[in-house]
């Protein structure tokens, strides 16, 4: 639960990444193969599978290899109703935290053209 | 109280605090930057004083539009600003009907340090209230937060694309 703060930093660190974020958004839709997930991101395949790697440490996601497909699956019960809350609100900033980082980086350009 | 619905978020910005203040509290910078994508923030008002008014209206193609009116506690130009949704401008309290779209009452402080190199170190705190009510309030709001992300990601890809 809450008070379990290695595992919620693992959740949070998993969660800090706009990658990995679009990979649980896909995730939360069902289940995926690998190059089902990496079909929609702007990054080589094994920048992926290192995404993957840290989502599967926090145990947000697991996966299971049947023959040549490896299948990614969202673990929701990892996270209790307020973890989840949590989380929300967490990436909710850091995207809005995000998006401010890229405003000021356009006007750092616009200043200096 | 507790500390354990707190979040706290820091990033290294790459521009000087003065630039960060200014795109931080002056509206038409926020209008640029607070919603995510496809919503709009057409309306922005902020006062930098206590009790000042933190006005944001956000709308969206689905015919969302939310309005949250917040209170501004601390203003320290280039350092530090901390509001609270718990009240509006002038400390009125906010009402909060629990429908999940209405708000919910947070805490936010902001700050903003020299991060040598005309960088800017930014922390952000929020404090939320207990959240053990919100159950399902966190169903919905995680479920709406993860597919906005999505879009926003399947966005970036084509835009990647386009330019690429």
């Amino acid at each position: 639960m809450l008070n379990d703060s290695p595992k919620l930093d693992r959740t949070f660190q998993a969660l800090s990444d706009p990658i990995r974020r679009g990979m649980l958004a896909r995730l939360s839709r069902g289940p995926a193969s690998v190059s089902e997930l990496a079909a929609p991101l702007p990054i080589s395949l094994p920048a992926v599978l290192q995404h993957l790697k840290a989502l599967e440490a926090s145990g947000l996601v697991a996966s299971r290899k049947a023959g040549r497909v490896r299948t990614v699956r969202l673990e929701p019960e990892v996270l209790s109703a307020a973890e989840r809350w949590l989380g929300e609100q967490r990436s909710q900033w850091e995207a809005r935290v995000d998006r401010f980082e890229a405003h000021l980086a356009t006007i750092t350009k616009e200043e200096t053209e | 109280m507790t500390e354990k619905f707190d979040l706290s978020i820091e990033r290294t910005l790459d521009a000087p605090r003065d630039l960060v203040w200014k795109a931080w509290t002056s509206p038409d910078h926020i209008k640029r930057w607070w919603a995510p994508r496809p919503y709009q923030t057409p309306e922005v008002e902020v006062e930098l004083k206590p009790g000042g008014k933190f006005f944001t209206r956000m709308t969206g193609p689905d015919g969302f539009d939310y309005s949250g009116t917040a209170c501004v506690l601390e203003v320290v130009p280039n350092e530090r600003i901390v509001w609270t949704t718990t009240m509006k401008d002038g400390y009125r309290p906010n009402a909060f009907a629990g429908d999940g779209c209405d708000g919910f009452p947070f805490t936010a402080v902001h700050t903003f340090e020299d991060g040598g190199d005309g960088k800017t170190r930014y922390t952000a705190t929020v404090m939320h209230a207990n959240a053990k009510d919100r159950d399902a309030h966190a169903a919905m709001g995680f479920d709406g937060g993860w597919a906005t992300c999505a879009d926003q990601m399947a966005e970036v890809a084509r835009e990647l694309a386009v330019t690429s």
